[in-house]
């Protein structure tokens, strides 16, 4: 195939940022090719540098063996078909489409020849004198690629061309532009941040991002052959976990060796292990490489998306004591006063961190008078002490209705969990049984109550607590002790299977050399 | 909805009383005789039939459309390469521009129009063309503003699309850009044709004295000859006119649209 277009290191910023750095890229005749990438990434720009209405920076760019840097936007062999169509509301879909030969002062009977051969090749037949803006968005868009193609350019750019489509049409689109490209055998250049989009339709993919170029390579190459992790996941769906070339064909990821077909990595170098869903089949428990615990089913439709988890995340649990709360009342006045038991973290208290007025929350304190109306609790004493030990709390109202509590000061104990960095805390508390019925969202409000959190021990970043289990039945809780459990997430493996399985099955996972793909680590941007 | 409708009493009161009622009360005494009393009224179109066989007449309505035509065309002709100027400039620089543009606007049309009585005073020239000069200074902005808008709305991809397609700045600017602002400029034509056709300030100040349109007719027949039945008539017409060229621009607007 003969080299059509070539970028040649092309920079460009705006207003400072930088959004091409350097990119270098050769396109070449007949082909289907997509710039993929996130949007901000820099392929839009590329796009509009080649056709014109952008300059770069630096680089050049070559066309069919010239540069074309100075060549106004109105004189390249390139067409366009733009984002939001930018069809010509005045004028009706077959002067829209006869606009580029109008300009070349075509002969009438050629255009009219012209824009007919076209139409039908956009399945537009009987549309002429339609106005643009009375049709659907999958009509502009026919009209749009049949203004661009009428020109019989060697190019055509399409910037997102499917983006205000729905899936159904987007789909038929796809299939639409990729026989129009097979039918007139030109160049296309065609834009997406959509990942299907772009498997589906191009001969060669070009990744992108923040304003370099990933990877270059067919839709098979992209998908089974990621360079790195951002491309992974970019195309398709993942598991990728942290890993160690141990030596040519053998890597250790989740605390096993495994064979491989990588090789040429550094020994021991960290790489990125990449597993695909699809890949990875569910046998029993016994018989795969790991084993682990259903986590979640979601159906797919073709299939069910499982997640499983074959290492369970880092754990604390916590007592939670269900009391019945006798609420005070004060005869005089008529107001009525209640408050919980509580438990603090002496640590808390050392750093300052729970003001007085803190209590009253935590010991869900409160007080109202006979027609049910909130009253402040003005009045907080206590002898609370920076140690260990059992202490008293008294919250009381203007006119003197007071309750007085236990607090118990407390050192509590962390799990800390160095093998995977993890330290999770929790405490046990108080709690009446009409708040855990009035709860709208249990899981949330027993982290809460409990004040768990979990943290990463190297950086001190906060960490998900995605596990809360318990027990009982929240609309049916008793007085009494209950076991609460705090997790964070483990390790988690997304599979596709056609089976169907159940949440909380034991299941093992089986993979196989050629399943798993090693990949260098990405270098971190500066 | 229907509380909604009640807070537009206020305005359909004001409305009947400040334009609806004087204007039932042009239409009453143009189709009546002078001397009427409170509740007997002598109808009659001799008015009308006086304003159309006197040639006196029908001279100083030609000449009101004729120079309210000529200033349109001469305010077209300034102001479009003006809002073209304007609507390619920075947004903010826009703003500015805008501003800058109905500054003038501020200030009364009188003195305005005194001040250009003074300026021209000095200059040697025929008193149509003084008069020229005080309408076209006084409706241009009106013009560009409408232009501007209609230009600045426009979708800059559209010019793209045109450079993409081939046309180079030229031929994107006569074959997109012309077409999609004729709304403006229909717009623009509304708000100065009008206006300019039942001016009399401006004439009367700058056309020396016995330049006579159809604005200063009116004025003369309400409060120099106290003829009231008379200058009802003339501004009946004058409504029908501006009637008239409303419809027919709006028409002209809508048929373009249709193309």
């Amino acid at each position: 195939m003969r080299k059509l277009i070539e970028f040649r290191n092309i920079v460009k910023s705006f207003d400072g940022q930088v959004v091409l750095k350097g990119v270098n890229l050769n396109i070449y005749e007949n082909e289907f090719v997509t710039l993929l990438g996130p949007s901000g990434c820099g392929k839009t720009t590329l796009l509009r540098i080649l056709a014109g209405f952008l300059e770069q920076d630096e680089g050049t760019v070559i066309f069919d063996g010239q540069c074309i840097d100075k060549v106004p936007p109105y004189r390249r062999e390139i067409n366009t078909v733009f984002q939001r169509y930018a069809l010509f509301p005045h004028l009706n879909v077959y002067e829209n489409i006869a606009f580029g030969l109008r300009i070349k002062k075509t002969g009438e009977d050629i255009i009219n020849q012209k824009v007919s051969r076209m139409l039908s090749l956009v399945n537009l037949e009987g549309f002429e004198k339609r106005r643009v803006t009375k049709l659907s968005g999958g009509q502009q868009q026919r009209v749009a690629i049949a203004r661009a193609l009428v020109n019989e350019p060697n190019v055509l750019l399409l910037d997102e061309p499917l983006g205000a489509l729905d899936l159904k049409l987007r789909k038929e689109m796809q299939r639409e532009l990729k026989r129009i490209q097979q039918e007139v055998g030109i160049t296309f250049i065609f834009v997406t941040h959509d990942q299907e989009e772009a498997l589906t339709m191009s001969d060669k993919i070009v990744v992108m991002n923040a304003g370099e170029i990933e990877q270059i390579g067919t839709p098979l190459e992209i998908y089974n052959e990621p360079v790195n992790a951002y491309v992974a996941r970019f195309i398709g769906e993942s598991n990728i976990m942290d890993g160690i070339m141990k030596a040519d064909y053998r890597v250790r990821f989740d605390d096993k060796d495994f064979e491989c077909a990588d090789f040429g990595f550094k020994q021991n170098e960290q790489v990125d292990v990449l597993i695909r869903p699809e890949d990875i089949r569910i046998v029993k428990p016994k018989e795969g490489v790991m084993r682990g615990e259903v986590k979640s089913v979601i159906f797919k439709g073709v299939h069910y998306e499982l997640m499983v988890e074959t290492r369970t995340g880092t754990k604390k649990t916590v007592k939670m004591h269900v009391v019945t709360q006798h609420d005070l009342s004060n005869p005089q006045t008529g107001e009525k006063i209640s408050a919980n038991d509580f438990y603090v973290d002496l640590e808390d208290l050392e750093n300052n961190q729970i003001a007085d007025h803190d209590f009253v929350s935590i010991a869900n304190a409160q007080a109202w008078d006979e027609e049910d109306r909130d009253i402040s609790l003005t009045h907080i004493t206590h002898n609370i002490e920076k140690a260990p030990g059992e202490y008293s709390i008294t919250f009381g109202t203007d006119k003197g209705t007071e309750v007085t509590v236990k607090v118990y000061v407390i050192h509590p104990e962390y799990v800390e969990d160095a093998r995977h960095n993890i330290g999770i805390s929790a405490l046990d508390f108080f709690i009446t049984a009409d708040e855990i019925r009035d709860s709208m969202a249990i899981s949330t409000d027993l982290k809460t109550w409990a004040s768990a959190e979990a943290w990463n021990l190297q950086d001190d970043s906060s960490v998900e607590i995605t596990d809360v289990r318990f027990d009982f039945d929240p609309a049916e809780v008793k007085e009494g002790t209950y076991d609460i459990t705090f997790a964070t997430r483990g390790r988690e493996y997304k599979i596709e299977t056609t089976a169907h399985h159940e949440v909380g099955d034991k299941v093992g996972l089986d993979f196989g050399p050629e399943d798993i793909h090693v990949m260098h680590k990405e270098v971190a941007d500066v | 909805m229907k509380s909604f409708f009640r807070m537009t009493y206020p305005y359909i009161l004001w409305i009947g009383i400040f334009i609806v009622a004087p204007m039932l009360m042009i239409l009453l005494y143009a189709v009546t005789r002078s001397g009427n009393s409170t509740l007997t009224f002598q109808f009659t179109l001799d008015n009308f039939a006086k304003f159309f066989s006197d040639p006196d007449f029908m001279k100083v309505l030609w000449t009101s459309l004729r120079i309210a035509f000529i200033t349109t065309v001469f305010c077209i002709l300034i102001g479009y390469p003006a809002a073209l100027f304007i609507a390619n400039l920075s947004e903010r620089t826009q703003t500015l521009m805008v501003l800058l543009l109905t500054l003038p606007m501020w200030i009364n049309m009188l003195l305005k129009t005194y001040a250009w009585r003074g300026i021209l005073m000095n200059f040697d020239m025929e008193s149509e063309v003084k008069v020229f000069i005080g309408m076209v200074y006084d409706f241009l902005p009106y013009m560009i503003i409408q232009i501007h808008t209609a230009i600045a709305k426009l979708d800059r991809e559209l010019l793209t699309a045109s450079y993409d397609l081939g046309a180079n700045k030229w031929q994107s600017f006569l074959k997109v850009t012309l077409p999609l602002s004729v709304p403006g400029i229909i717009s623009g034509i509304t708000l100065v044709f009008l206006p300019a056709v039942s001016s009399f300030v401006i004439p009367k100040l700058l056309g020396g004295g016995n330049y006579v349109l159809i604005g200063n007719l009116i004025e003369k027949y309400f409060l120099v000859a106290g003829d009231w039945n008379f200058g009802s008539a003339i501004s009946l017409i004058m409504a029908l006119i501006i009637i008239g060229s409303m419809w027919l621009t709006k028409k002209i607007d809508r048929n373009a649209e249709e193309e």
